[in-house]
C-alpha cells in the first residue's frame, strides 16, 4: 500500500472538519474522493500533503508515519499536489512555474520538462507567458505539470475540473488517465462525480467529514444512492 | 486590486509610466557592458549629487548634503532592507523601525559605555538586529497578512517603549555624545557631512549588491514563490517558514546597519528618533516605488524623503497660503501626492514586470500581503470545510 490514511480527525478551530476518515491508495491506482461542498475532500488532501495539521490519526506513506512531517519534506518523499484553486504563481512564467516544481531536485530536469510539454502542448507554446495571464484551463495544466515536476509517487489533484468548459474537462481527465498509465498513482478530489468515477479504480464518498461509502468507481456509478445524490440520476 | 482602472487620456501619469516601463524593458534586454555602464553612471551620479549647484534647487533652505544623509540616504537604506521583507518575501512588517533603533542604540550604548570601536558596534548592532528579527519571527511568522502586520507593529512599539523606560540606555533622555566613525581613507568624520554621505553611499551600494545577489539565487526564487502563493510554495518543497524567518533576519540586518550609520553621525539618539510613523513612511516608500523592484524602491524612498523637505521652500505655496509657512502643510501635501499616485499608478512608480502580473492576477503578492484573501476566482468559502 502506497498511501494509507488511518482514522484522521482535523479541526478548524473548534469545528471538526474530518471525523475519522480512513482510506487507502495502492500503487498504480486512480482513487477518487467525491462528495458535496463541505464534505471534507480538500481538507483530506491538505492533511495528506501537510498543509493542515491533524488532531489525531495517522497518515502513512510507504508504511512510514508522516503525520508530523512538514509539508515541504513530504514533497521529497514523493507526494505531489495540484492545490485547490490551482495556486499558479502569477508573476512567474509557465516555464518558471514548472521549474519551481523541481525546486528540491538536483538531477537533470530536461526529460521531465519535455514530458510535461508533451502532455500539455499548450504550455510549450506559451513557455514565456506569465502564469497569471493564462486562462483557467491553462492554469490547471500548469498546476498539474508543476506537481509532476516534483516527481511524485502519488499525485494529489484537487478539483482539476473546477471552472473549466466541458471540452477542457474531458481533455484534463484524459491527461490524468495518461499520467496514471505512465506509472504515477493518482488521488483525485472531484465534484464532477460522473467523470471522476468513470476514470477511477476505486472511489470514496465523503459526507460531512466521514467516509460513507467506498467501492470500485464503476460500481458507484450504478449505485442508486450515489446516482441520486451526486449524479443527478433517479 | 485591478491596476488597469485608469488608463489612456484620463491618466496624466500614463506617459511617464510608459517611459518607466520602456526603460525597464530596455534594461531587461540590455547587454552586460551596457548594464555596467549604467552601474558606473549611477555611482558617479551618487558621488556628484551633493554638489552645491544641484543642492541650490533641490534643497534651497537646508544643507543639501545633510538632507541627502538624513532623510534621503537613510530612507533608501531602510527601504532596501524592508524591500527584502515586503517586496521579496511578501511579508507585511509594520515595525521595521525597531531594527533601525536596535542598530542605532547598539552603536550609541556600546560606544559610550564600553568605548568599543565604532565598526565593532555597527557589526554587533547588525547581529543584534538579526537575532531580534529571528526572535520576533519565530513565533509570529506562523501568522499571515494582517495578523503579522499587527504583531510587528506591536514589536516596533515595544522596542521604543522599552528604550524609553530603561535607564541603563538613557531612558527618555536618550544617549548623547555618540562616537563618530574613526577616520578612513584620509577622511575625518567630524562636523562636515560629506564623509558621512560617502559612507552612506558605500553602505547603500553594498546592500544593493547583496540584495540583488539574493534575489537571483535559490533563496530569491523561494521568496518569490512564498510571496505569490505560500501554500503552493510549500507544495513545491520550499521550507516556507525557514525562508520567511531568513527574510526577516536579513531585513533586520539592513535595518540595523542603517541605524548604526545614522547614529554615527547623529551624536544624539533618543527613543523618539524611532517612532511608528517612520515604519509607516518606509513602507509607503517601498509600496510607492514598486515593491520588489530595487530601482523603484529607491526612487520611492527618495521621493518620500525629499518631497516633504522640498515643500518647505515652495514660494508660490507661500503666496497661496497668505504668507503662512508651507512647512506646516507639508505632510498634508505629501499625503495628497500619495493618494494621487496610488489612484493613478497603483502598482508603484517603477514596478517590476512580474509584480504587475501578480497584481493583475487579483490575489497575488502585495495585494493580499500573503493573507488568504478570496479573489474573483476563488470560492467565498476558501477556509470553510470542503
Amino acid at each position: 500500500m502506497l498511501l494509507e490514511v488511518k482514522d484522521i480527525n482535523v479541526h478548524y478551530g473548534k469545528i471538526a472538519a474530518l471525523k475519522g476518515i480512513s482510506l487507502q491508495v495502492n500503487e498504480g491506482e486512480i482513487v477518487s474522493l467525491i462528495g458535496a461542498n463541505g464534505a471534507g475532500k480538500t481538507t483530506t488532501l491538505k492533511t495528506i500533503s501537510g498543509l493542515r495539521p491533524l488532531t489525531s490519526g495517522q497518515v502513512l506513506f510507504n508504511g512510514e508515519d508522516i503525520s508530523k512531517l512538514a509539508g515541504h519534506k513530504r514533497v521529497q518523499l514523493g507526494i505531489g499536489q495540484s492545490p485547490e484553486g490551482r495556486g499558479v504563481f502569477p508573476g512567474m512564467t509557465v516555464q518558471e512555474n514548472l521549474l519551481m516544481g523541481a525546486y528540491t531536485r538536483k538531477d537533470d530536469l530536461t526529460a521531465d520538462l519535455d514530458e510535461v510539454y508533451e502532455l500539455f502542448p499548450r504550455l510549450a507554446e506559451r513557455k514565456n507567458q506569465f502564469g497569471g495571464t493564462m486562462s483557467g484551463g491553462e492554469q490547471q495544466m500548469i498546476a498539474i505539470g508543476r506537481a509532476l515536476m516534483t516527481k511524485p509517487k502519488v499525485l494529489l489533484l484537487d478539483e482539476p475540473s473546477m471552472g473549466l468548459a466541458p471540452m477542457l474537462i474531458a481533455q484534463i481527465f484524459s491527461i490524468i488517465k495518461e499520467i496514471n498509465k505512465r506509472g504515477t498513482t493518482v488521488l483525485l478530489v472531484e465534484q464532477n462525480a460522473q467523470q471522476a468515477l468513470k476514470l477511477s479504480d476505486r472511489a470514496y464518498v465523503l459526507e460531512t467529514g466521514r467516509v460513507v461509502k467506498s467501492a470500485p468507481g464503476l460500481d458507484l456509478l450504478d449505485d442508486p444512492q450515489v446516482r441520486a445524490a451526486y449524479l443527478g440520476g433517479h | 486590486m485591478k491596476g488597469g482602472g485608469v488608463t489612456g487620456k484620463a491618466n496624466p501619469l500614463a506617459r511617464v509610466g510608459a517611459l518607466f516601463d520602456g526603460a525597464r524593458d530596455w534594461w531587461e534586454h540590455a547587454k552586460v557592458w551596457q548594464r555596467y555602464l549604467v552601474y558606473i553612471g549611477a555611482i558617479v551620479f551618487a558621488l556628484i549629487l551633493p554638489a552645491p549647484w544641484i543642492g541650490s534647487f533641490m534643497s534651497p533652505g537646508a544643507d543639501w548634503t545633510s538632507v541627502l544623509i538624513y532623510p534621503v540616504g537613510t530612507y533608501i537604506l531602510l527601504a532596501v532592507g524592508l524591500n527584502v521583507v515586503v517586496g521579496q518575501a511578501g511579508l507585511l512588517d509594520l515595525g521595521f523601525v525597531a531594527f533601525f533603533a536596535i542598530g542605532g542604540y547598539s552603536v550609541a550604548y556600546y560606544g559610550t559605555q564600553y568605548g568599543w570601536n565604532y565598526w565593532a558596534t555597527v557589526v554587533f548592532g547588525i547581529a543584534l538586529a538579526a537575532v531580534s528579527g529571528v526572535i520576533l519571527g519565530a513565533p509570529t511568522l506562523r501568522l499571515r497578512g494582517d495578523y503579522l502586520a499587527i504583531v510587528t507593529l506591536g514589536f516596533g512599539e515595544i522596542v521604543r517603549i522599552t528604550a524609553n523606560n530603561t535607564d541603563e540606555i538613557g531612558g527618555a533622555r536618550g544617549i548623547t555624545n555618540v562616537p563618530h566613525p574613526p577616520p578612513m581613507f584620509g577622511m575625518k568624520f567630524l562636523l562636515d557631512p560629506a564623509p558621512y554621505y560617502y559612507l552612506m553611499v558605500a553602505a547603500i551600494v553594498l546592500v544593493i549588491i547583496f540584495s540583488v545577489r539574493l534575489q537571483k539565487s535559490r533563496v530569491g526564487r523561494a521568496w518569490a514563490a512564498i510571496r505569490e502563493d505560500e501554500d503552493a510554495a510549500e507544495l513545491m518543497g520550499v521550507p516556507t517558514f525557514k525562508f520567511k524567518l531568513l527574510a526577516f533576519a536579513i531585513g533586520a540586518m539592513i535595518g540595523g546597519l542603517a541605524g548604526g550609520i545614522y547614529a554615527g553621525k547623529a551624536v544624539f539618539i533618543e527613543p523618539n528618533t524611532f517612532p511608528f510613523i517612520l515604519s509607516a513612511t518606509i513602507l509607503a516608500a517601498v509600496v510607492l516605488g514598486g515593491a520588489g523592484n530595487l530601482p523603484g524602491v529607491m526612487l520611492g524612498a527618495f521621493v518620500i524623503a525629499w518631497l516633504p523637505e522640498r515643500f518647505r521652500e515652495v514660494d508660490w505655496l507661500k503666496d497661496m497660503l497668505g504668507g503662512k509657512d508651507p512647512s506646516e502643510f507639508r505632510i498634508l501635501l505629501f499625503g495628497g501626492v500619495l493618494v494621487l499616485m496610488m489612484g493613478l499608478r497603483p502598482e508603484g512608480l517603477l514596478p517590476s514586470r512580474r509584480r504587475k502580473a501578480e497584481l493583475h492576477e487579483g490575489t497575488g503578492g502585495m495585494g493580499a500581503m500573503g493573507a488568504e484573501v478570496a479573489g474573483p476566482e476563488t470560492e467565498a468559502s476558501t477556509e470553510a470545510v470542503k
